[in-house]
Formats: structure tokens, C-alpha cells, sequence
């Protein structure tokens, strides 16, 4: 029987209690300033089954919310009173998503039964592998990322496994930060048990066993709420990462969102095959699988804020991922930068729900923005310096009510920047420019948020410089109800001069004394009709230096001169613009437009079908083969209806008699 | 006759603190603010002291005071209109701020609009290094053009921050001085003059807050003093400082920065005064008001301090007295949520309409509401009689709560309280957890006007054992101003190895010394005895945060680097647990605090009790889901060393407290009330 409502409030308020105390606990305590700086980590309490009832909301990575532990948890039956269990295996159990996170559970006993479990990750700088901090988008096997440990007994009844430990420290570069990081992980372990006493003590043994499911079902309802006064229907939805690998071809995320009454369905059936690089997304098919969640948590969150977070809000929505797509991979492919995809598969979920609630939800998000990270000589000290110096990140997209927000917001609001002063005095670079980029936003009656860029110059020969989460260099965010598209990402290599590179989506080069890196975000869209923005806010817009003069007067048809608005120029322009304007929900920007000229809808899914009838290992190689072979058609040669790709695609089968012949298309 | 006051300005209340240096008697009083004519509740309050104690205003011969005039003036954002230089190439600090967004599940969460909008922000040419040295001098001309911009949005005033001018100011100052010839009317704030720290965002969001208030500040405390003049008061008046000290009030009009948070500093200094004679070192003190709870942790006796405290929406970068502030009081209203679930705030009814028992014309069910229909409250009027009590409208409101829940009006006012009290539990557990402090060996001290109320219940629920009730728990805070002492911060950023400071540690201190000594001999005027403090910033290379280290004058004289290093060990293993004595420390922040030491006034002791307090009558309290007798007792007739057992209720002119069933008190020979359970 279900707690009264009145204890289930109080208990909540116990229960995040517990979560923020473990989280305060493992900020405190840990060693590396990655985990201080990033708040790449976790905790929680889960059931005895592994469902989360108990998150942490004021510090923490954001997309972990109900996290499952069931899998891992069933890995041992024998479990003891001061046990604590670590894994960080992304496929043992799809409880872990990529191997430098590293995921800690612990039984919490009464009178001799497990009550619940305290659990929870930290992301490691390094888990060893091919390269340092473990991840890069060339990986092709989860062995080079790392070393794995499958769910391990860290601590057998209170003794710590010295063995397991010392096989860590063997395989990773910077063992002490390691193990000072689990240190601190085991010290919130222990503050969530001591909390659980706690409050078994003061509710009870039986309303806290209760109340766990209670606070679930709560959540549920309140989430049920939500989804009923959703409109019911079919909404489909795609985008498309830059490259599926190192210099690659596109890779579509695709997403059939069924709401009926008040449950969810995400169908991502038409998502490109599992890649032969790091940005797979290791689910293992669970309906409920916490990447594929992150998305929806977002959406409900921010729909109606009182939403309790736990696991309970997930129970409305269940997924469809078929076997060996980049949603549901098999074993080995690599999986480490798999934040690349999330990121994506995100803008796939918000881009479903804006159809859905349009008045309601925003344009797309700023992303692709990278991690900079320095590598170089100080010659100042002729000290080694590896830094990371900066999140590239861009703001939210344009909503219903207001603007998106500038330099960050959206779904990416938790990371936080490295003031100038400092980066200066560290690392051996100078900074010429830190701030947003003009231009970048998607224009519309509210527009998109800014993106950040940087730009700086090296010193010293051989400097590495990495931007990891490159992307949207060419697909951009898209804008919604009338709003543009934001600007794309850009990396460039001595900017404005005659040796000028653009580097596209690269993510590690080296460069020399002297030369300058300039980075930016994209920018996110807009929404609603551009000329329906007052034309003061727009000239304001101007006089703060987000948008040019040119831009004012080609997106928002508002034209200026002598530092003023010259109204009837500006009614001129923008009945203009109305008279012209397409009734399209989504703006993508030319540069999809001109992608989905060629490859429609109905191509990439003769695409997508033909190679989900191929073995799993085979998928990633002709689907380069076919983008290779269409690349070299004439213009037009790719009819829109599929019938020639299909052509191209029985041709390449047919050139590997190892393929079986039944296969049609 | 001389008497020395402590005034404490609130949005809604004045409190009064008066000590008597003959009788050694402490008297206090309440009037409304009057926040139309700042100074005029002063005049008033001087008068009702006059009338209610004798107090006359020749007769006052030390006048300290806390204000909100600041924070109210960035919360109503009724500032000057101030314009910010920033180096070329960097004119979005403000905009882009340290990116993290106050609630990251949110896809629609912001940032606050900054003080200064982007139109107002002019970019100056010229460049200092890392190191102090300059790579391109200032470029005058795009100073002119600044101004011009300026002129051309009408401002009023000037921030400079350009970058690293902590280290060195040459530029920020050439610029005001350009400023200043070309456009002597405008004031100009240069950010390394406000707080001389590393880190842009932080030291140019402190200058701007301070340039924005400054005209405002100095306004109202001209005003005062020409109140206090006008009055027939001869003390200069002295205001509270966040850091818990004070200085002239002729001070803060250019140094506003430092006196933003003064009243809750002074609350806190208040209760460390309280920590320290009632021998609870270190105590967790809690003061409740009508929409909020401000925490704070003393420690052997003395306030914690911090940055990054927050003004309305922007945080200060300059040492303040920590508190963090928990979004529930007693006007927090109760409400049921779509699922049945009860819940106790955010909102509030707060000070205007108040709870419904204040008959003000609130409808809703308060905390203070809960109190009231549980019979702790009601027995008498509260707030020096400028409240009265209504039980009936409270229990009309908790009626309305008692419906959708289905329970009884009492059941329902004791969820109202339990749930309530989870809710600070929740907060309080987060600083516990955050600051690594075990609540058990903790005293929680209670006070504001709902304080004593909560004080058993919320030390119940988080496993407090001993809790202290000052004697005038409505006015800690203009009590803390009184006992405060004259006080000013001096930082200096060197950023270096610790193992090659020596020369940097004795030059940089005696620069500070000096600064230190101008400001409290020549500035202030203070002619008593003074002591300097040092400490500094220190962190392991790579870390990204620094941790404030005491350190003895000797070491810093002698360059001890040895001993700052184990210091440093030491405080970072207290903080965090852990230390790394292989680790490479840098040595970021030089600190110097400067104390002229205040007279303190000594209380007088009370009469001691033989026999035990009587009961001025017997009321029925309910709580732990059932009807209790309890005794009523006037707090101004109980005498040291008597002792209570409860349930009790004692009450006093600005404040009950609220004794459960278990507890004992005993009156310490100050009176202050020490509950044990």
C-alpha cells in the first residue's frame, strides 16, 4: 500500500537530501580538477532491482537522470554488507556508455536484506587505451579505448580487492588521480548509506521501502499528466552528424515519435548503421536505455519544472533501436565519443517534440563546439603544459516567449569556461579574442542564442592542439515556425591570412610558433517569421554587435542607415520577404537542402534498409561504397525516389559474391 | 548617560539595538522601514527610543548601521546608468559571464540580464600580459570613442576592467585619467581599485555592481547622516561591511563594494558574539525571517568567510561573511500539488500581506499559520505589537490546505511544519555534505522572527542535540553592528610557484601593510590598537581553485616557505580530505585583513533564579500527532540558571520559541536560552 502523501513529500525532500549530500561529498573530496571542473559525475540511490529513485540536481552531469543499474546489479548474487562493486565496461550490462566513465554501486543492508543501493560514475581524465584521456573519434574497437573492467567487487565486505586496484593503476597515465577519484566516489557511497540509516530511522523500515517505489510512481503520474495534454500523433524527425568518422561521409539519426494518450514511442529505425569510429552509442537495445532518455528529459523538465527526477519520468516513453545501428552497436565498436551522437540524437528528440508543441518548445540548440585542449612548452618555465583551455559552446535556440540565449543555454548549460587571466598565465598561448560570434545566430521573431569563439596564437614548435565534439561544421541547427537556421562551426588556421586553412571537422593537429587558431560554435536557430521581429529589437541587435547592418537588412529586412532605422525602406523589404516566405516548419540551411537534393528521404532510406539486410560488419564499408558512387554522379543522376540508389546499391553487393545473393532491395 | 546603537535597516523592519554603558543594559526596539525616505526610519526609531527607554540622541555616542539600500538597488535594478571599457576583444564578459546556466535540466534557462547591456560596453585598444608587462600601450584615441559612446547613450558613469590589470593597473588608470580629463563629469570605477583580483569575469562583475549602486549608496548615506545630525546625534556614524566589520559611513560612499551584504554579515558576527558566550564554538546559526533562511557556520568561534556571494542575481568577488540563503521562512505558503502532495514554498506571502493570521489581508496558509492553528502562536502579539494574531483566519487557511488533503486542521498544520522543516533539512544537508561538517557536534543557533519558532523541529531533523535562543533574537543583526570591529581586506594576485615566493611574499605583504595602515590610520582615523592578519590563496598546480590559507607574519617575514606549504597541506586535508605533499604548490592571492579593534560592550548579567520560572499561563500545543499541555512563559522574567522542561512556549516582544516535549532549557546568565534534547 502507498505511503501517505503527506510522508511521500517529506521523504522526497529526504531522498535529495541523500543524493546531493553524496554529490557534495565526491565534488569535495575528489582529486582531479577535470571532475571539479567539468562535474562530469553522478550519484544516487537505486531500488534493490536498480531503478534510480533519488537524483542529485544542483551539481552533476545532466543526462543521467534514472539511470538503470539492474544489469550490473544482477551480476552478483552474493553480495555482502560493505561491498562496493565498480564497472566501467560499457557492454557488460549497457550500465556504463564509455569506458573512462566509471560506475560504483553499494549494497545498503537492514537487519541483513538489501534496502536499496548508493550508486554513481565519475568520469576519468584517463582510462588508458591508444591515446591520451582515452577518447578519439578514430577508434574503431572498444579495446583501444581503454582498459575495461567488467562489474568487479572494488571492496569485498569493507577490504579493498588490492589486485583489481593495482591492475588499474598498471593501465592507466595518471594512476594517483585514479584512485583518488574512486577514493572519493567510495566516501559518497558511504554518505548515501549513512543517509539511507538515517532515514530508516526516522520513516521506517517499511514507508522507506515503500517510499522508494512511491517516489517513482510519483514521478510517473506527474510525467503521465504532462504527456496526456500532449496532442497525440506521429511526428518523424532527422539530422545528420557532419562525418561518421575521421573525414567521413554524413550519418543520419532518425526518429519516428509516437505520442498516444500518455505514453511515448521513439522509433529510431532509419538511423545509419553501426560506424567503424568511436561515436557509437552503446545501448544494447534497452527500451528505456539512459542515452536515449536524455533527450526526453530535457523536454518533460523543462515542459513542467516540478517534475520530480528519477527514473519514474522514463517509464512513459520506450524505444525501438535496432541491433548494429549507431544507437545500438555490437560489441566491439567503439563507443568513447559517443557524447558526439548524444548531442545529436538530442537535437532529433527536440526537433520531434517542437512539431509536437511548437508554441511551446524552441529552435535547435547551438552545437558542435569542441573541448579545446592545448598541448605545448611554456617558454616561460620549459614546462610540458597540457590544458584543456575552453568548452567551445553556443547558445539555445529561439522559443515561443524570448531569445535563446547566448554564448550557452539550451541543453548545453553545465559547462563552465576558464577565464582568459588564467588560461594566459598557464598555458603558453595569448588570447586575441574570447566572445560571441556576429552573425552566428539563426534569425527569427526570437532568435537563436550566439556562439563563443576563441582565437589564439601558439609559441612554442609542435604544439597539439585538440578539439574534441567537432561537428556541425556543415548541418547546422536548425530553426523553427518560420525562424532560420543558426550559422555553422568553424576551425580555421590563421584566419584573414594569405595561408589561411580551413579545418573543417578536424579534431587533433599540430601546429608552429607563431600560427593562430580561431574556433567557433554554431550558432542555434531561430523562431517564428524573421520580419516579425520589431525592427528596434533588431536595430539593438546591431548596436550590440551580435548582428551586422548586411544581415539586419537579408534576414530581417530591416535596413539602416544613418544610425537609424529607415522605416519605409524597412516595410518595403520585409513585404518582401513575407511575400516570398515558404510555409516549412523547419529551416535547415542550404547546406542540408542541397545534401537532401540528392539524398532524399526515400534514398536514405533504401540506404538505411538495404544495409540493415547486410551482416552488421559489413554495413559501415558499403555504405561507403554507395556515398562514394553517388559523389560521382552527374547532377540528377540520383532519381529522388530511391529506384536509382537501389541500382547502385544491388550493384556494389553484387561486386562481393561472399554477400549472399537472396539479398533484395 | 552614553549610549551606543546598533541599527539594523531591513526591506521591512528596523531593528534597534541599544546598550546602556552605565547600566550595562541592553534595550531593543522595531520600526517600519520607510524605504521612500531612507534615513527617515532612523529618525523614528531614535524618537521611540527616546520615548519608550529615555534614550536621548545627544547621549549617543556610537551609531553603527546596516543597510540593504545596495542589494535593493541591483534587485529593483534602479542603479545609475553606467557604461563598462573592456579591453578590444573581449567586450562580452559580461554576456558570456562563466557560461553555466542556473538550472542546466532546463532548455529555458537564463542568465541574468547584465547590469551593463551590451550598447553600453566600449572596446579599449592595448594590451597587458599575464606578467604585467605591456604588449601594446593604450590606444587614446579608442578611449575618445569610447566616450563618445558613452555620451551617446547618456551615461551617467564608468566602469573600467581591461585584462590583467590586477597585475598591473597602468592602463585601467591611464584610461580614468583620460576620462577624467576629457569628461570630468563622469564618475569612473577602475575594477583593479574595487578588488584586484585574477579572473575577468569575476573582478569586472564586482566593479560593475559597485559602480551601479555607488551613486545611490552615497546618496542614502549622506542622507543619514544629515538625519542623525538633524536629530541632535553626535557619534559619526559607522556602517556594517560584509567582511563583518565596519568603517565611516564618510568611507562607504566610495567604498560601497564592501558594505552590500551588511546586514546579514552583521547577524552572523552577532551570532558568533553568541557562539562564543554560550562556549558553543562552533554552532550552525540560523536566522528565519518572513521569505527566507539564511545559514551560516561558525567555527571555533568565528564566522566563515567566501566569494562569489550573491547581490540579487550576480555574485561579488570580495571576502564576505558566508551565509547561504535558503528560499523558506515563515510567510512560505502551503499548496497541494496535482498528485496530492503536499508543499511549503516557494512562494511567500512575506512581510506584505503576510501570513493570514496577520489579518493583512492574506488568504493562503503560511508556515507561521501551521504555528498559529497548532497553538504555539496566538498567545500574544507579535513584532513590539505591530502585529496581531488572528487564529481564526489561520485556521481558515489551513482549512482550505486541510480539504484537498483530507486530513484534520491540526494533522494538516503539523504536515505544513514537517514538510516545511524537510525542505530546510534538504538545504542544510547540501552545506553539510559541501563543507564536510558532521550537524552532531554542532549547537544550532536560532534567531530573525522565525527562528525560535522552527529552532526544536529543525534541529529534530537533522540530529542537532543543542540549540542556543539569543536574548534578542529579532535583532541579532543590529547587535552584531555594535560588537563589530573596524575592518578592511587588501589582496594582491602574484601567481607563482611557492618555492621561489620569498622575494614576492615580503615585497607584496609590505605593500599591502602599507596600503592596510593608510587606509585605518588615514582614511578611517582609527587611533586604537590594531592587528593584520595574513593569508593567502594557495592550490596545486593544475587545480582551478585556490583555498584561503592563514599564515603567521614570521613565515611571510622570514620566508618560511616550509611552514605555508604544511599550512597549505593541512587546510587542503581539513577541506578536502586528502593532501599531496609531491605536489607542486602555487601561491595565487596575497591577503592582508587589517582589525582596529571596537570597545566591546559588557553585558550585564542576569539575576540569578532560585526557584523554578512561573508559567504566566497553560496552553494546548499539538505536534507529534497529538494535543499537549504546555507551560506559556514570558521571557523577560525568567532568570539565569532556571530551568524549563517542555513542551513550552516562551515568548517575547519579537519572537516565540517553541520548546518540544523532551527538550529542556536553561537560562545561561546572559539569558540567552540553551535547549537541549
Amino acid at each position: 500500500m502507498a505511503i501517505d502523501k503527506v510522508t511521500l513529500g517529506i521523504l522526497a525532500n529526504h531522498c535529495a537530501a541523500a543524493a546531493e549530500s553524496m554529490a557534495f561529498t565526491l565534488y569535495r573530496t575528489a582529486h582531479s580538477t577535470f571532475v571539479k571542473e567539468t562535474e562530469d559525475f553522478t550519484t544516487g540511490l537505486t531500488t534493490p532491482d536498480g531503478q534510480t529513485f533519488a537524483t542529485p540536481t544542483d551539481l552533476g552531469a545532466t543526462w543521467f537522470v534514472g539511470l538503470n543499474y539492474g544489469n550490473v546489479i544482477r551480476a552478483f548474487d552474493d553480495y555482502e554488507d560493505g561491498d562496493i562493486c565498480m564497472t566501467n565496461d560499457p557492454y557488460s550490462g549497457y550500465v556504463c556508455t564509455h569506458p573512462p566513465d566509471m560506475h560504483l554501486w553499494k549494497p545498503i543492508f537492514h537487519e541483513g536484506e538489501i534496502v536499496c543501493f548508493a550508486v554513481g560514475h565519475v568520469h576519468n581524465t584517463d582510462v588508458g587505451g591508444a591515446v591520451p584521456a582515452s577518447l578519439s573519434r578514430t577508434l574503431t574497437e572498444v579495446h583501444q579505448e581503454g582498459i575495461r573492467i567488467p562489474p568487479t567487487k572494488l571492496l569485498s565486505a569493507g577490504v579493498l580487492n588490492q589486485p583489481i586496484l593495482d591492475v588499474i593503476r598498471t593501465n592507466v597515465r595518471v594512476p594517483d588521480q585514479n584512485w583518488g577519484d574512486l577514493k572519493a566516489q567510495i566516501a559518497a557511497m558511504n554518505t548515501g548509506e549513512r543517509k539511507v540509516k538515517e532515514m530508516i530511522a526516522r520513516f521506517g523500515i517499511e514507508t522507506f521501502r515503500q517510499g522508494m517505489f512511491d517516489l517513482m510512481d510519483y514521478a510517473e503520474a506527474q510525467t503521465r499528466d504532462l504527456v496526456r495534454g500532449l496532442p497525440d500523433g506521429v511526428y518523424e524527425f532527422s539530422d545528420y552528424l557532419d562525418e561518421d568518422s575521421a573525414g567521413g561521409h554524413p550519418c543520419r539519426i532518425a526518429l519516428k515519435l509516437t505520442i498516444e494518450g500518455d505514453g511515448i514511442e521513439f522509433d529510431f529505425t532509419g538511423s545509419d548503421p553501426q560506424l567503424e569510429s568511436s561515436i557509437n552509442m552503446p545501448t544494447g537495445g534497452d527500451p528505456r536505455h539512459i542515452l536515449m532518455m536524455v533527450g526526453l528529459d530535457y523536454v518533460l523538465y523543462s515542459l513542467d519544472p516540478s517534475i520530480l527526477l528519477n527514473s519514474g519520468m522514463t517509464r512513459v516513453c520506450h524505444c525501438i533501436l535496432p541491433k548494429g545501428t549507431i544507437v545500438n552497436p555490437e560489441f566491439p565498436a567503439a563507443v568513447g565519443m559517443r557524447s558526439l551522437t548524444e548531442s545529436r540524437v538530442m537535437d532529433v528528440i527536440f526537433g520531434a517534440f517542437a512539431q509536437v508543441a511548437p508554441d511551446r518548445l524552441a529552435a535547435g540548440s547551438a552545437s558542435g563546439g569542441p573541448i579545446m585542449n592545448v598541448n605545448s612548452v611554456d617558454h616561460r618555465t620549459g614546462r610540458r603544459v597540457v590544458a584543456s583551455i575552453d568548452p567551445i559552446s553556443g547558445g539555445a535556440g529561439g522559443n515561443p516567449r524570448e531569445d535563446g540565449t547566448d554564448g550557452s543555454g539550451g541543453n548545453s548549460s553545465f559547462l563552465k569556461n576558464t577565464p582568459v587571466e588564467i588560461n594566459e598565465a598557464e598555458v603558453p598561448i595569448r588570447i586575441l579574442r574570447y566572445g560571441l560570434t556576429k552573425d552566428s545566430s539563426g534569425a527569427g521573431r526570437y532568435r537563436g542564442g550566439l556562439a563563443t569563439e576563441l582565437e589564439f596564437r601558439v609559441y612554442a614548435p609542435n604544439t597539439k592542439i585538440t578539439a574534441r565534439n567537432r561537428d556541425r561544421n556543415r548541418f547546422r541547427a536548425w530553426g523553427t515556425m518560420g525562424g532560420r537556421a543558426g550559422g555553422p562551426s568553424s576551425f580555421l588556421l590563421n584566419p584573414g591570412s594569405n595561408h589561411e586553412v580551413d579545418l573543417g571537422n578536424t579534431d587533433i593537429l599540430t601546429v608552429a610558433p607563431g600560427d593562430v587558431i580561431k574556433v567557433a560554435c554554431g550558432g542555434a536557430g531561430g523562431w517564428g517569421n524573421p520580419w516579425e521581429r520589431p525592427a528596434e529589437d533588431v536595430f539593438m541587435d546591431v548596436r550590440r554587435g551580435f548582428v551586422s547592418p548586411e544581415r539586419a537588412e537579408q534576414d530581417y529586412g530591416v535596413v539602416l542607415e544613418n544610425g537609424g532605422i529607415d522605416e519605409a525602406a524597412t516595410e518595403h523589404r520585409r513585404n518582401d520577404m513575407k511575400s516570398q516566405a515558404s510555409d516549412a516548419f523547419f529551416d535547415f540551411g542550404s547546406e542540408r537542402n542541397e545534401f537532401e537534393a540528392v539524398w532524399t528521404r526515400a534514398n536514405y532510406d533504401v540506404l538505411t534498409e538495404g544495409l540493415a539486410a547486410l551482416p552488421t560488419h559489413w554495413r559501415f564499408f558499403i555504405k561507403g561504397r554507395v556515398f562514394e558512387a553517388v559523389a560521382k554522379l552527374e547532377a540528377g543522376g540520383a532519381t529522388s525516389d530511391g529506384t536509382a540508389l537501389a541500382a547502385i546499391m544491388r550493384d556494389i553487393v553484387a561486386e562481393y559474391p561472399q554477400l549472399t545473393a537472396t539479398q533484395t532491395y | 548617560m552614553s549610549y551606543r546603537i546598533g541599527v539594523d535597516i531591513g526591506g521591512t523592519f528596523t531593528d534597534f539595538c541599544a546598550f546602556d554603558e552605565e547600566s550595562r543594559a541592553v534595550h531593543t526596539l522595531k520600526v517600519l522601514s520607510t524605504p521612500d525616505k531612507p534615513g527617515q526610519e532612523v529618525v523614528h526609531g531614535l524618537s521611540a527610543l527616546q520615548e519608550r527607554y529615555g534614550i536621548a540622541p545627544a547621549d549617543v555616542s556610537y551609531f553603527t548601521h546596516g543597510t540593504t539600500v545596495g542589494v535593493n538597488t541591483v534587485i529593483q535594478r534602479k542603479g545609475v546608468n553606467l557604461c563598462l571599457f573592456t579591453t578590444k576583444n573581449f567586450e562580452d564578459v559580461l554576456e558570456v559571464a562563466r557560461l553555466k546556466m542556473p538550472d542546466p535540466y532546463d532548455l529555458f534557462s537564463r542568465r541574468p540580464v547584465p547590469l551593463v547591456t551590451k550598447e553600453k560596453v566600449f572596446q579599449i585598444g592595448g594590451r597587458i600580459l599575464a606578467d604585467g608587462s605591456e604588449e601594446e600601450p593604450v590606444d587614446e584615441e579608442s578611449v575618445r570613442a569610447a566616450i563618445a559612446g558613452v555620451r551617446a547613450a547618456g551615461g551617467e558613469a564608468v566602469v573600467v576592467a581591461l585584462l590583467h590589470a590586477y597585475r598591473n593597473a597602468a592602463h585601467e588608470h591611464r584610461v580614468r585619467d583620460i576620462v577624467h580629463a576629457e569628461a570630468p563629469d563622469l564618475a569612473v570605477i577602475c575594477a583593479c581599485d574595487v578588488w584586484p583580483v585574477i579572473r575577468e569575469y569575476e573582478r569586472t562583475v564586482t566593479a560593475v555592481v559597485a559602480g551601479y549602486v555607488q551613486p545611490r549608496v552615497a546618496d542614502y548615506l549622506t542622507a543619514l547622516e544629515e538625519s542623525l545630525a538633524g536629530a541632535g546625534v553626535p557619534a559619526e556614524p559607522m556602517i556594517t561591511k560584509s567582511n563583518g566589520g565596519i568603517m565611516s559611513a564618510a568611507l562607504g560612499k566610495t567604498q560601497c563594494a564592501q558594505m552590500l551584504l551588511s546586514g546579514t554579515a552583521a547577524g552572523v558576527i552577532g551570532a558568533s558574539y553568541v557562539a562564543r558566550m554560550t562556549e558553543s564554538a562552533n554552532t550552525m546559526s540560523i536566522d528565519i525571517g518572513g521569505t527566507s533562511a539564511d545559514v551560516a557556520f561558525i567555527r571555533d568561534g568565528a564566522p566563515q568567510f567566501g566569494v562569489g556571494e550573491m547581490i540579487g542575481e550576480f555574485p561579488i568577488h570580495i571576502p564576505t561573511v558566508s551565509v547561504t540563503s535558503i528560499g523558506e521562512g515563515g510567510g512560505s505558503i502551503a499548496w497541494v500539488d496535482a498528485q496530492g502532495v503536499l508543499k511549503v514554498g516557494p512562494e511567500s506571502a512575506g512581510s506584505d500581506p503576510g501570513p493570514a493570521c496577520y489579518g493583512k489581508g492574506g488568504t493562503r496558509a503560511a508556515i507561521t499559520d501551521a504555528f498559529c492553528v497548532c497553538g504555539f502562536l496566538g498567545q500574544a502579539d507579535l513584532g513590539y505589537s505591530a502585529v496581531h494574531i488572528d487564529a481564526v483566519l489561520a485556521r481558515k487557511a489551513v482549512g482550505e490546505v486541510a480539504k484537498k488533503l483530507g486530513l484534520g486542521l491540526q494533522e494538516t498544520a503539523e504536515a505544513i511544519i514537517q514538510v516545511a522543516v524537510s525542505g530546510m533539512y534538504l538545504e542544510v544537508s547540501k552545506l553539510l555534505s559541501r563543507y564536510g561538517i558532521d550537524p552532531r557536534e554542532f549547537t544550532l543557533q536560532a534567531f530573525g522572527g522565525a527562528g525560535p519558532m522552527l529552532a526544536c523541529f529543525v534541529a529534530r531533523e537533522l540530529g542537532m542535540q543543542r540549540i542556543v535562543v539569543p536574548t534578542t533574537p529579532g535583532v541579532l543583526s543590529a547587535f552584531g553592528g555594535l560588537i563589530a570591529d573596524i575592518k578592511n581586506d587588501f589582496i594582491k594576485t602574484v601567481y607563482c610557484d611557492l618555492d621561489t615566493a620569498t622575494d614576492v611574499l615580503r615585497e607584496g605583504y609590505a605593500e599591502l601593510e602599507r596600503s592596510a595602515t593608510v587606509w585605518l590610520r588615514d582614511e578611517q582615523g582609527f587611533t586604537g590598537d590594531a592587528t593584520l592578519l595574513y593569508t593567502a590563496d594557495i592550490r596545486y598546480r593544475g587545480q582551478s581553485f585556490e583555498i584561503e590559507t592563514i599564515l603567521q607574519e614570521g613565515w611571510v617575514k622570514t620566508g618560511d616557505l616550509a611552514s605555508i606549504a604544511d599550512a597549505f597541506h593541512a587546510e587542503h586535508a581539513r577541506v578536502y580530505d586528502h593532501a599531496d605533499e609531491e605536489a607542486a604548490v602555487q601561491i595565487i592571492n596575497l591577503r592582508l585583513v587589517i582589525v582596529g579593534t571596537a570597545p566591546k560592550p559588557e553585558l550585564n548579567p542576569l539575576a540569578k533564579g532560585s526557584a523554578a520560572p512561573e508559567p504566566i499561563g497553560e496552553i494546548d500545543v499539538f505536534y507529534d500527532g497529538g494535543t499537549h499541555k504546555a507551560a506559556l512563559y514570558d521571557r523577560t522574567a525568567l532568570l539565569s540558571g532556571q530551568r524549563i522542561e517542555g513542551p513550552a512556549v516562551i515568548q517575547q516582544d519579537d519572537c516565540t520559541t517553541c520548546i518540544l516535549g523532551g527538550y529542556t532549557v536553561e537560562i545561561d546568565p546572559y539569558g540567552n536560552l540553551l535547549i537541549s534534547g
